[in-house]
């Protein structure tokens, strides 16, 4: 380019193959792109499998077959529906909750790894970002949602969505601590914060077969945080009408659900990458289709634990985080420690102590 | 025999008449009587498991305190009120159940127009609390000592006559 | 803080509670009745009693059945007539397949108050199956106006018996799987066990009737008590449970649905041939009667004062709901809010039998 100074630097940049695949990974794949369709297909499937659980059909018309295009006929009809923000709200928080969510909730795909296939600028993996304290900073955004969830069921200053926030501030934080004792036990086991290790770890055997406890603490935890059935308190439909985005309406209250569909994603693909090999696998299909499939399968199950649980009570929910799932959790970390210093023979890359 | 027959007539004898003796009933009856003589005006056996009793209106709550406590009529089934406009008076119809005599005694009071107001039972049986309130609402009769004789099922803007009195005309009634 | 669970919202039903909360616990509860009155015992003195049948029906839609019931034998007494054996027994099966479709309706409504949709859609899926057969009966499904004071209105079609059997069958093995599904599944266990005790000597006191009575131990049913129709030719029990929770007071009711079947099918085994109506007359002697019934949520009490003429001079229903409402701020008192509709449901209140 014939330009200088900085306005060189910024064309430069602009044209370079770092840039272009920056923007192909942001807006594609792993980005908005794969996200979209990725909530489609969720939801889709979602209706039409806990359909099939009830004995009914789920979304049949819209579309070439199956209701195929419900979800793309939802996400119309929502767009076209009023902003409404309530007189007494508080205006800022309330508009700006919605755009947090989203964001936070997807700052968490900008981590997350893809499996190993050739890039330019990303170190082995196809990933937005590439840093090798990935799974801290995941953790991170997973824990500041809760506070987003607070914040925008305050500011709506609606009576359903003041309790909801209670529910979300309680439920979320109370499951952060198994979640990330689980996590920690992994994170021993592999010796690294970094997904792409830990995956690699797992090379010889999955970390579900080596820490079982870990994983099922995990699972449940990971449930909790998503907030699905039987952990949907915050959302209870029949109790506080929404929850805490009650009052949102229209591409607000798409942007909340999109939000819930991205954690749902972040959620399976951490399950699968911690506990179940990743992108490992036989080679007759590439890595990112194994991550994938495995984490669908993950979704699916997620998905049904709707068609076949009551929600749990506020009481109830916190009695199983605390007397149930800690002590699990800690179990799970003291086996690790005392496999570490009796049978390091067992695991694959430990840098323990010794 | 159906239950609610009190009298069959014998066809093979003619003449003879075979009457089933309520004995628990006429004995309910006969109790309230004996206790009560100048307040009960009327206390007969309608049918099997019905009794019926007349009190006046001053005398109710002790003639319900003996129901309850020494006849074993604990179990409230319905109050209601039925306005007798020729008469110029309500009558207010306890309905109780003995869980033990499996027996159904009504017991009935009488109000004036003028001075629609009688004690309320609520301090015998807890359970005629929604009832009396909804029948202070429908019809205009005062219960003394109900603690909450507000607006139930009528509208909160309703200022029209009470609507069961027979004066009150449906807009739908033929004139 | 006051909270108004009010008509605007997903669950609460055409009625809302003023609800008195602090944190997440509920301290205090008023229910706010009256949204659907609709002045049935005023609109019944207009009409003669054969009018009267639909009016009386129109007070609880899922249960008509037995709410007609009630009518009928109450106006029959007052006349002093007895309808046939034929029409008792057919009367006997409408009201239990009422019965049945009601708690049907009252397991979809539990179930979506604790959370579970895949129990609400089966037994509304399920519920179909007895509307079906009194469509085929009756020509209707929901209010189907069939019993009038002499008898009943059709006699069985070809085919009804067979069709019957059919459905009650496939209908044994649903309820296997309902029983699977949610009366053994952990999650609805810890929400209903111990939830929303109603020791047996407040059940008396505040006369809560039907299911609610019998999940506390009072064993009290009208078809026991006072039989009639043909319900003292069906040997059937009466299911009690005595922990007076919520999980009693559902288990009482999924047994009451086993019972149902066994009595219709009792029904239909003895059902003799012959008239299924009397001639009657138009108007009524002077007297006054107090007929008690049993419908699916409870005793349902119709007290009638006859002047003689050919309508009502007055006449009161004793609603099951109206009477197991007044239990419902005392069940609630000290819970947390997301047992609020566990408890409202659990008692089977309609309001639109609450209003009339």
């Amino acid at each position: 380019m014939a330009a200088v100074g900085f306005l060189g630097l910024f064309l430069d940049f602009l044209f370079s193959m770092y840039f272009l695949e920056l923007l192909l990974k942001v807006v594609v794949f792993p980005g908005l792109m794969f996200i979209s369709l990725f909530a489609m297909v969720v939801i889709w499937f979602e209706r039409k499998f806990l359909a099939r659980i009830h004995l009914r059909i789920g979304p049949l018309h819209v579309g070439p077959m199956m209701g195929l295009f419900q979800p793309i006929a939802d996400f119309l009809k929502v767009l076209g529906k009023e902003i409404i923000v309530p007189s007494n709200a508080h205006r800022t928080m309330y508009n700006l909750a919605p755009i947090l969510v989203v964001t936070i909730s997807g700052m968490g795909l900008a981590f997350i790894p893809f499996g190993p296939s050739p890039s330019v600028m990303s170190i082995k993996n196809w990933v937005i970002y590439y840093t090798p304290f990935n799974l801290l900073l995941i953790l991170m955004f997973f824990t500041i949602r809760p506070l987003i969830a607070i914040g925008a069921g305050w500011a709506s200053n609606s009576k359903f969505s003041t309790i909801g926030a209670l529910r979300a501030a309680f439920q979320l934080l109370a499951y952060e601590v198994p979640l990330l004792i689980s996590i920690a036990s992994v994170i021993m086991l592999a010796g690294s914060f970094d997904l792409i290790q830990i995956v690699q770890s797992q090379s010889k055997v999955w970390f579900i077969i080596l820490q079982p406890i870990g994983f099922l603490v995990f699972f449940v935890a990971m449930m909790a945080e998503l907030g699905r059935r039987p952990f949907d308190l915050p959302h209870a439909e029949q109790e506080i009408v929404f929850g805490w985005p009650t009052e949102y309406t229209g591409i607000q209250f798409m942007c909340v659900m999109l939000a819930e569909y991205i954690d749902l994603c972040v959620g399976s693909l951490l399950i699968t990458a911690l506990f179940l090999g990743g992108w490992l696998g036989p080679a007759f299909i590439p890595p990112i289709a194994w991550f994938l499939l495995k984490s669908l399968i993950v979704t699916v199950v997620i998905i049904m634990g709707r068609g076949v649980f009551p929600r749990f009570r506020m009481d109830q929910l916190l009695d199983l985080g605390w007397t149930v799932l800690i002590p699990l959790a800690l179990i799970q970390v003291l086996v690790v420690l005392a496999l570490a210093q009796f049978a390091p023979w067992i695991l694959p890359n430990v840098t323990l102590g010794g | 025999m159906d239950s609610r027959c009190p009298i069959t007539a014998g066809k093979d004898n003619e003449g003879v008449v075979e009457m089933t003796v309520n004995i628990v009933e006429d004995g309910v009856a006969e109790a309230v009587k004996a206790n009560f003589p100048d307040a009960v005006s009327e206390a007969k056996t309608q049918r099997r498991g019905r009794v019926v009793i007349t009190v006046q209106k001053d005398r109710v709550v002790d003639v319900a305190l003996l129901l309850k406590e020494r006849l074993g009529f604990d179990y409230v089934t319905s109050v209601s009120g039925v306005d007798y406009p020729n008469r110029n008076e309500f009558e207010v119809v306890y309905h109780i159940w003995s869980i033990s005599r499996k027996i159904l005694i009504a017991l009935k009071t009488t109000v004036s127009k003028d001075d629609p107001r009688l004690q309320s039972l609520i301090s015998v049986w807890d359970a005629v609390n929604y009832h009396e309130r909804e029948t202070h609402e429908m019809f205009g009769i005062d219960f003394i000592g109900h603690p909450n004789l507000t607006r139930f099922l009528l509208p909160e803007d309703w200022d029209k006559s009470p609507p069961f009195r027979k004066d009150f005309k449906l807009p739908t009634e033929p004139r | 803080m006051k909270v108004r669970w009010g008509p605007q919202h997903p669950v609460s039903g055409q009625w809302s509670f003023f609800l008195d909360v602090d944190a997440d616990v509920v301290v205090g509860m008023e229910p706010d009745v009256g949204y659907t009155h609709r002045g049935i015992e005023k609109v019944a003195e207009n009409r003669t009693y054969i009018q009267d049948v639909p009016i009386v029906e129109r007070a609880c839609i899922f249960d008509a059945g037995n709410f007609v019931f009630g009518y009928v034998e109450a106006v029959e007494e007052l006349m002093g007539i007895e309808v046939p054996e034929r029409a008792k027994f057919i009367r006997v099966i409408v009201g239990e397949m009422s019965r049945i479709a009601s708690h049907l309706y009252w397991l979809c409504l539990m179930s979506i108050a604790v959370g579970l949709e895949t129990m609400l859609m089966w037994p509304v899926n399920d519920r179909e199956l007895f509307l079906d057969l009194l469509e085929m009966l009756t020509g209707i499904r929901l209010t189907y106006s069939y019993f009038i004071p002499g008898g009943v209105r059709y006699d069985l079609p070809a085919g009804f018996r067979e069709e019957t059997e059919r459905r009650m069958d496939y209908f044994e093995r649903r309820l296997k799987d309902y029983y699977k599904m949610l009366y053994l599944n952990r999650t609805f266990q810890m929400r209903t066990k111990d939830v929303g005790v109603l020791k047996q000597a407040d059940a008396i006191r505040m006369s809560v009737v039907g299911p609610n009575l019998r999940g506390s131990g009072v064993k009290i049913d009208v078809r026991k008590d006072e039989p009639y129709a043909a319900y003292d030719q069906i040997d059937f029990t009466v299911p009690t449970e005595s922990e007076g929770d919520t999980y009693a007071r559902s288990l009482v009711r999924f047994h009451e649905m086993e019972q149902s079947i066994f009595i219709i099918r009792e029904a239909l085994k003895k059902i003799p041939s012959g008239q299924i109506r009397v001639n009657v007359s138009p108007s009524v002697p002077k007297g006054e009667v107090y007929s008690r019934v049993e419908s699916a949520r409870g005793e349902l009490g119709y007290y009638i004062v006859s002047d003689g003429g050919n309508k009502p001079y007055r006449l009161k229903m004793s609603a099951p709901s109206f009477r197991s409402l007044l239990s419902l701020p005392q069940i609630m008192r000290g819970v947390p809010m997301a047992d609020v509709p566990t408890l409202y449901m659990s008692l089977d209140l309609i309001p639109l039998d609450v209003d009339r």
